[in-house]
């Protein structure tokens, strides 16, 4: 038989028929919808043994305690622990997305390496850790033996008081270089005014939960101040679902309808700068209707009435400047706050139980104003709200023991000596410890940089300091830059080499004093995973890197490695007792109890209290008021200084040379007199043509961005609204009023400029943004990381123009005058 | 010529012999028929034969386990139990929070078989566990008979401890053999034919429940065993 057209149809038909009767198109439709459901993107949870391991989140000064839910080996989710004291199971955002920061290899250094290709192309290739420290070593051995030890400077972003800190700047000196820096916080500016003020730079201790009414000026609440899951657990009780429970009003006072702004029940807007003149208006119409705490402010202050000097002159106390200066009147034309409200707030302060006024700017990882700071703890002083229940405390700080004296040798003694290139602690800037912004300038003005080598650790100074870019280009200038970053940040992308730190759920770390918490608390977060990558803990790379560089150095860090120093430490709290070690969260460490609550350390030597520490984390004690004031501050007077002695001593001191004048001019002091030495008010001198820069500029944080040193796990821009972030352009907000000048509307695009950049923005039209701001929100702009940060906004540090600050010497960097260009 | 004329009025005269009405082409039924007929052989055979070999893999288990051997209590002492059930258990465990830990992880096997110098036994296959997984510290990639898709959720306790159930109810006997049986795996799908059933047809007579691992063979069960409520979806697809 041929086969003819027929035929083959006959058979095709025939197949097909056949086809029918057997299993295959059945089940190849079946399989085939089974097929679609397991394509490889689909996520799948995966299986295996499931864990908890406790710790304690690193990510910022917070502390707050951590699970972290693992299967086999992998870590799958991280959750608040109840267990802990600082956080009664709640946890931020950014601490929630903690685990795309260990897992993201693209955003990770894989282990040591050094530069290849240009300087800040981000081209690296691998090393072993030998030739890492070789080649670190071999260069600061070199500097060493050339007597040049000061030409290496160190960056460090650890929280003052940690123990990874303290290693660094003990290797700073070990080297022989007074170039230890620290990135400005919240955290200065608190410990300076508090050494003024208080005499000893005691941890800011606010007792919120116990305050009846919290007087906030700038600090942003629920923007991430303070620890974050403690604030918000406060803000819990403090809006109990029962009206009949609530007993807190809260009064956020700041310039723009932040969240917490929006959430209080108050919002005050001074203009941005002036919160410290709103503070002493307060204060005036207390002392007016005389409901100042007088048992207070007669017996335990200084500088509140007026003296009469050694030489019989009169000299005009607190009283009479805020009297003289800060009405109602006066303050409404400084702040732009209506007088009836300021005489409505020194009201509700006053006839509250426990009120408290604290003191911020946003999340803490900015500087505030020194003049600032003290005029708000001013208010605190008069209210007699120290150390009284619900106010701010005074508890020492906690009794970690001190690393070991050394002595270093004499190349480095000679290395000590020479001047810093910050000049912080000069006549310009006598209390400050480090000052980052004038370290860059110092760079930027010489012609060679006198600084050789850069070590950066736990910092991203590229991207965070608000110099309008001058420390981008100081580090241009740097020959030789290392960082120990574990992520490829900005300023590591600038780097030489690269000593990458362990993640911090893979390392074992001390976090001292969560900001803003009014009992000691010791945090000791350990490792939750193996470390994925070649790293190693920073602490004991320290360690092992003095070692390398010589004997002299080694014989400072007689420790075998970081947890040994950290015991080191430790040995202070189990020498000082009366710690605990767990946490039950129906007996809260802020609940004041007169005789103690009850609880007795359970351990009964060292070794026991640091296993039980490593477990759960914790050595705290519970709060403790002082029994009185007497003795209770360590100012020349013994007492509370309204006007700081320490302060006028320095200035008397830096006009011996000059003159007063000349010495207030050099710290940055525009007023003369007493009022110098007392929290007020000063208008910055800009300095630039109003007439082309008619708009400021004030850079903000959001709770769910990161603006610091740490990156923002990418699930966060999942969280970012349309009008803060559209595809890669930032928006800035500024008032409908402010825009319609300009002809914006929603969503157009527009230049702003200051004196020293511009960005491209596109407009947010926001009715609680002040009018004649701009504001733009830190976080944004990154130009490193991984494809979720890169490239997706632009940085507000990058135009600020800071004005110093007053004898603290950092930056003023929430008013930068700015101009506004349609595109 | 004549012959194919055709006309209807001469009903009788045919080139066909007669047989039939001659205007039927036998000689073209037949071929319709036969090749129709090749045809549907063919598509018989494509769909009952060639298709079930080319949709399964066969793939042996990395390691040749002996079940019968290790449980023969005349040569390997430490399998705990009295009945079968528990000597299931004494390697595929539950958890302290009754999850059930599946097929044993490396430290199972090593608790004997610790030493990759010195093999307990004298089979090839055990020097190749030693060699490549203990010594490396390599987990063994098993491969498994009873993975169900994630859609599904399985409670081993639910069904071992509280519905008293024989292992080998479900997995079959697996204690008897001296070989891991062949893992045959759809391509298509990635699950074992030990799910879907060995036979091919998917229809079952006379089956055990050892024979396939079905939705409908798990709720035939529930019914059978009273147990109707366990019927409803979310019991089973939370």
């Amino acid at each position: 038989m041929k086969i003819t057209r027929r035929n083959f149809i006959a058979s095709v038909v025939g197949g097909v028929a056949g086809i029918q009767v057997t299993p295959l198109p059945w089940k190849l439709t079946d399989d085939v919808a089974i097929w679609t459901q397991n394509w490889p993107w689909v996520p799948v949870p995966s299986t295996g043994a499931v864990t908890e391991e406790n710790t304690v989140c690193n990510l910022c000064p917070g502390g707050c305690g951590i699970s972290v839910r693992k299967i086999d080996e992998r870590a799958v989710k991280i959750e608040g622990r109840t267990d802990y004291p600082i956080n009664p199971g709640g946890i931020c955002p950014v601490g929630m997305g903690g685990l795309q920061l260990l897992y993201d290899d693209d955003m990770r250094f894989p282990g040591p390496m050094k530069r290849v290709g240009a300087r800040g192309e981000g081209e690296f290739v691998n090393i072993t850790w030998g030739e890492a420290y070789d080649i670190l070593a071999g260069r600061i051995t070199t500097l060493r033996k050339a007597g040049k030890p000061e030409a290496i400077a160190a960056v460090d972003g650890n929280v003052a008081g940690t123990t990874t800190s303290l290693l660094i700047e003990r290797f700073m000196q070990a080297v022989g270089s007074p170039n230890y820096i620290k990135p400005a916080s919240i955290i200065d500016t608190y410990e300076t005014g508090n050494l003024l003020m208080l005499g000893k730079s005691n941890p800011m201790a606010y007792d919120l939960e116990n305050a009846d009414y919290v007087l906030s000026f700038g600090a942003g609440l629920l923007e991430g101040w303070g620890a974050p899951g403690r604030v918000m657990n406060a803000w819990g009780m403090w809006h109990d679902a029962n009206p009949a429970k609530r007993k807190t009003k809260v009064v956020q006072i700041e310039s723009r309808a932040s969240n917490t702004a929006s959430k209080a029940d108050f919002w005050v807007a001074p203009r941005p700068g002036t919160d410290g003149a709103l503070a002493l208006g307060i204060v005036h119409v207390l002392i007016k209707k005389g409901r100042i705490d007088g048992r207070f402010v007669n017996g335990f202050t200084y500088g509140f009435n007026d003296l009469t000097s050694t030489e019989g002159q009169n000299q005009p106390g607190f009283k009479t400047i805020v009297l003289k200066k800060y009405s109602p009147a006066q303050v409404e034309r400084i702040t732009g706050v209506d007088a009836k409200t300021i005489i409505a707030l020194a009201d509700a302060f006053s006839k509250a139980k426990a009120p408290v006024a604290i003191y911020g700017k946003g999340k803490n990882n900015l500087n505030g104003s020194l003049y600032e700071f003290m005029a708000v703890q001013s208010l605190n002083a008069v209210a007699g709200r120290i150390n009284r229940p619900g106010g701010v405390l005074l508890p020492s700080s906690l009794p970690l023991s001190p690393l070991p004296d050394f002595e270093p040798d004499e190349v480095a003694a000679n290395g000590l000596k020479k001047p810093r290139i910050d000049g912080a602690g000069t006549p310009a800037y006598p209390f400050a410890q480090s000052l980052i912004n004038h370290f860059a300038d110092a760079i930027n003005k010489s012609a060679k940089s006198p600084v050789d080598t850069l070590l950066v650790f736990s910092a991203n100074p590229f991207f965070t300091v608000p110099d309008g870019g001058g420390f981008k280009n100081a580090l241009e200038k740097i020959p030789f830059i290392v960082s120990f970053s574990p992520y490829r940040d900005e300023t590591a992308n600038m780097a030489d080499l690269i000593l990458p730190d362990h993640n911090y759920l893979e390392k074992m770390e001390d976090n001292v004093w969560p900001v803003g918490l009014q009992y000691p608390l010791y945090g000791l977060s350990r490792p939750v995973v193996e470390p994925i990558n070649n790293t190693q803990n920073v602490g004991d790379v320290v360690i092992s890197l003095s070692k390398a560089v010589g004997d002299e150095t080694g014989s400072a860090f007689p420790w075998e490695n970081f947890e040994e120093a950290l015991q080191v430490r430790a040995k202070g709290l189990f020498d000082a007792g009366g710690g605990l070690v767990r946490y039950d969260s129906s007996n809260p460490a802020w609940k004041f109890k007169a005789f103690g609550n009850g609880q007795k350390p359970s351990y009964s030597s060292f070794d026991e209290m640091w296993e039980a520490m490593k477990s759960g984390g914790m050595w705290y004690r519970p709060v403790k008021l002082a029994t009185s004031w007497q003795g209770l501050f360590e100012t020349p007077s013994g007492k509370f200084e309204f006007v700081s002695q320490k302060l006028q001593q320095v200035i008397s001191e830096n006009s011996r040379q000059t003159s007063e004048k000349a010495a207030l001019d050099q710290m940055g002091i525009r007023v003369a007199g007493v009022e110098a030495l007392m929290g007020h008010y000063e208008a910055p001198k800009l300095g630039v043509d109003r007439s082309k820069y008619p708009l400021f500029m004030v850079p903000y944080e959001m709770i769910n961005l990161s603006g610091g040193w740490i990156p923002t796990p990418p699930f966060l821009y999942k969280t970012i609204f349309a009008g803060q972030l559209l595809k890669n352009e930032s928006f800035a907000a500024m008032n409908p009023a402010t825009a319609a000048k300009y002809k914006l509307h929603q969503g157009d695009r527009a230049v702003v400029k200051s004196p020293l950049g511009q960005l491209q923005v596109r407009v947010d039209l926001f009715e609680g943004a002040m009018p004649g701001r701009v504001y733009m929100p830190l976080g944004f702009g990154h130009t490193a990381y991984d494809e979720y940060q890169k490239g997706k906004g632009v940085n507000p540090n990058n135009i600020v123009k800071a004005l110093n600050d007053p004898v603290s010497g950092y930056p003023l960097w929430w008013n930068t005058p700015v101009k506004l260009i349609k595109v | 010529m004549k012959n194919q004329s055709n006309s209807a009025e001469n009903g009788t005269q045919s080139s066909n012999g007669g047989l039939v009405p001659k205007w039927i082409n036998l000689s073209l039924i037949v071929q319709d028929v036969s090749f129709f007929g090749l045809g549907l052989i063919g598509a018989l055979i494509v769909g009952w034969a060639v298709f079930p070999a080319i949709l399964y893999s066969k793939q042996p288990q990395p390691i040749n386990f002996n079940h019968a051997l290790h449980l023969d209590s005349e040569v390997v002492d430490g399998i705990e139990g009295d009945t079968p059930e528990e000597k299931c258990q004494s390697c595929h465990s539950f958890r302290e929070d009754g999850s059930f830990a599946g097929i044993p992880k490396l430290e199972k096997c090593t608790e004997c078989h610790d030493d990759p110098e010195s093999p307990l036994g004298e089979t090839p296959e055990e020097k190749a566990f030693l060699v490549d997984y203990v010594g490396h510290e390599k987990e063994v990639p098993w491969l498994v008979y009873s993975k169900q898709p994630d859609c599904v959720y399985f409670s081993h306790i639910a069904h071992v401890k509280m519905g008293k159930m024989a292992c080998a109810a479900c997995h079959g006997n697996f204690a008897g053999n001296e070989k891991l049986p062949l893992y045959v795996e759809n391509r298509l799908t990635g699950y074992s034919i030990n799910i879907w059933g060995k036979n091919i047809s998917g229809l079952y007579l006379n089956k055990t429940y050892a024979d396939r691992m079905k939705m409908d063979d798990c709720a035939q069960c529930h019914t059978e065993k009273g147990q109707e409520q366990n019927n409803a979806c979310f019991v089973c697809h939370k």
